[in-house]
């Protein structure tokens, strides 16, 4: 009931999991697509790590390009001051001299100035404070040039035997310390922007770092997920799937899978669920079927040991007693006792073949019972006075019901079962007596009991008396004869009939054995009892 | 040889039918002193009081059934002289039988002249 129970289950979840599309959406979605989920999540997260690298390292050689920079301006404004002192070194020079040879860097100075100049004013055109700064450089150079060095060359050159004198005076060495300072200014705050981007671009190194460790942390991380989620999604249910598998090998049937895989998965622990039930339920039937024919074949067995018992018994009297009266010369009355016993013996051998037969057809439900309709009064009633002419030491003592006690069934069959009980009775109250038949109706039952006052049957033998060819010692030791299958021939019929056999006994009290078979209701009204009787005649 | 011991020898025919137990008696037509009985333990009770020389013994008996009073005969010291003869009516149990110990085996349905012949040769076997 149980098995059926989770059998149906199992098969409801696998059909609502192959037809119920809507739940596809809900934790039911195909391996596959679980599959290239998991690569996108995956993929999606290594492009944001690769991303967020990509843009620290951008920002990074941004950072180095700014500093570069500054440093190209540090080197160009010192290159413009070298040469600034330059001029003004080798004017000096030249005043104290007079030497023209002495003029030499102050003339290559003048060559390099401009580009260096232009070159410094170039690099500082994003910075227009230091731009600015460069313009008032270029004019302080240009004043000190125009206003003062090139004056002076050409006033010496034009009389040499002043130029000590005039060289003596202070004012180039002021404009160059003014232009000097200038410089110092312009470098200052260069160096501080050096300084200042140098810092950035190392936080900016040090962020990239930071930004690249924690994306490879992440893109391990999640490779890693998205390992163990297909572990969990699809690795382990197979891996699981297999284990059952193997036990279920080794002969364990009650094996079940939990079958909470997604997708193809959950569908192939479902199916494999369905598979060992039904397998399960197949070793079951066959077992089952297996220990009835064992059954069976031990009962067939016994069977026929016991008929060949039965009939051989009897047979070896009727061979036995005949050939005696055939060898010898016997007393009339020697001859007549012999007969008896062969026609004794003959009747049982003849009773048993009938009885054996009505077995196997009852059994074989080959019986085809008749659906008339039945007075069990009647039928009483006649069987009582069929076996009363039987026995002359026996009182056979009837009284009918008040009512007709109508049953449907077969009439034969039931006269038959009536018959074993009340041959019985008389079989087994050996000293004679009374046995006694009653009928009577109980709710939409009608029972009908035969007591005898005899043997009884002892207590060990009670469970077995409707056991095939089961006779009581009793029966054997006092030679009462019969085939030990009245009763199992009485409650096969009566079973047919769906009623019931039973019986109450007490050993050396007697016993009472009963049936009871379903009334036959709305025919008591309708057939009228004179009819009935009319039809039990002919 | 009965009369070489003096008296006549004693068989004990054992079936819960009394038909085949007359039927015995009389194939044996009166040469030997009878003893019967119908259960398997009355069989061995005899057995033992009275000690026969042949027991004739039905497999199918109430009680004890041929084959264990035939074991309980052969495990009794005071028995080891007596003649088993056992009537069966499975041809198929007479290996059973033989193998328990029996001197003879009879399958119902016999010839009277069978068993008498039967008792006269085990008695003889056993002088």
């Amino acid at each position: 009931m149980n098995q059926a129970a989770a059998d149906s289950r199992a098969l409801d979840a696998a059909t609502s999991a192959t037809e119920g599309k809507p739940r596809l959406l809900r934790g039911r979605s195909g391996l596959l697509a679980r599959i290239a989920l998991s690569a996108v999540v995956v993929s999606v997260g290594l492009a944001i790590v690769f991303g967020v690298l990509f843009l620290a390292i951008i920002t990074l050689r941004d950072r180095s390009v700014e500093a570069a920079h500054t440093q190209q301006v540090i080197a160009s404004a010192n290159r413009l001051q070298t040469l600034v002192i330059d001029l003004e070194t080798s004017v000096r020079g030249f005043v104290i001299s007079g030497n023209e040879r002495d003029l030499g860097p102050w003339l290559r100075a003048q060559k390099q100035y401009p580009t260096e100049m232009e070159m410094l004013l170039s690099l500082t055109k994003d910075n227009p404070q230091q731009h600015l700064r460069a313009l008032a450089l270029r004019s302080a150079i240009h004043s000190y040039l125009s206003t003062y060095s090139r004056p002076l060359v050409r006033f010496i050159r034009g009389n040499p035997g002043l130029a000590r004198d005039v060289a003596l005076s202070n004012r180039g060495r002021t404009d160059v310390e003014k232009i000097r300072a200038r410089f110092s200014r312009f470098l200052d705050t260069e160096t501080a922007l050096s300084n200042a981007r140098q810092s950035r671009a190392r936080t900016t190194a040090q962020h990239a770092l930071w930004v690249g460790g924690a994306g490879l942390g992440a893109s391990l991380l999640l490779i890693l997920l998205g390992a163990l989620y297909l572990n969990r999604a699809v690795a382990r249910p197979v891996r699981l799937t297999a284990r059952a598998a193997a036990r279920i090998a080794g002969g364990d049937f009650s094996e079940r899978l939990r079958a909470t895989g997604p997708g193809e998965v959950g569908e192939l622990e479902r199916t494999f669920n369905t598979m060992v039930a039904s397998l399960e339920r197949t070793l079951a039937d066959l077992e089952e079927r297996n220990r009835t024919l064992a059954e069976s074949e031990q009962v067939k067995g016994e069977l026929v040991s016991n008929v060949s018992h039965e009939l051989r018994t009897p047979l070896a009297s009727v061979l036995g007693f005949s050939a005696l009266m055939l060898d010898r010369d016997l007393p009339p009355h020697e001859r007549r006792r012999y007969l008896e016993v062969i026609r004794t013996e003959a009747h049982r051998l003849a009773a048993l073949l009938n009885d054996l037969l009505d077995l196997q057809r009852v059994e074989q439900e080959a019986l085809e019972l008749r659906h008339e309709a039945v007075n069990l009064n009647d039928l009483l009633a006649a069987q009582v006075t069929l076996y009363s002419a039987q026995s002359e030491a026996h009182a056979l003592r009837f009284e009918a019901a008040g009512e007709p006690l109508m049953i449907r069934g077969d009439r034969d069959r039931l006269a038959q079962v009536i018959g074993n009980l009340l041959s019985n009775g008389i079989k087994y109250s050996p000293e004679g007596g009374e046995v006694e038949v009653g009928a009577g109706r109980v709710g939409d039952e009608v029972t009908v009991w035969v007591r005898d006052r005899g043997l009884g049957i002892p207590k060990d033998h009670q469970d077995r008396i409707f056991t095939k060819f089961f006779r009581g010692d009793v029966g054997r030791e006092r030679g009462i004869a019969g085939t030990g299958l009245g009763l199992v021939l009485a409650r096969q019929i009566v079973e047919a009939h769906g009623g019931e056999v039973g019986f109450e006994s007490e050993e050396g009290a007697g016993s009472t054995f009963w049936f009871r078979l379903p009334a036959a209701a709305e025919l008591e009204a309708a057939i009228p009892e004179g009819s009935l009787a009319a039809h039990d005649d002919s | 040889m009965k009369e070489m011991a003096g008296f006549l020898a004693t068989v004990l025919i054992c079936d819960d039918e009394p038909p085949l137990r007359e039927l015995i008696r009389l194939s044996l037509d009166g040469e030997y002193e009878f003893a019967e009985a119908e259960d398997g333990e009355e069989s061995l009770e005899l057995a033992r009081r009275l000690k026969p020389d042949v027991v004739i013994l039905d497999m199918m008996m109430p009680r004890l059934n041929g084959l264990e009073v035939l074991s309980e005969i052969r495990r009794d010291d005071e028995l080891s002289d007596t003649a088993v003869i056992v009537l069966t009516a499975q041809p198929a149990t007479r290996e059973d039988a033989l193998r328990e110990g029996a001197d003879a085996v009879m399958v119902k349905p016999f010839e009277p002249g069978q068993i008498a012949a039967a008792v006269k040769e085990v008695l003889a076997s056993k002088r």
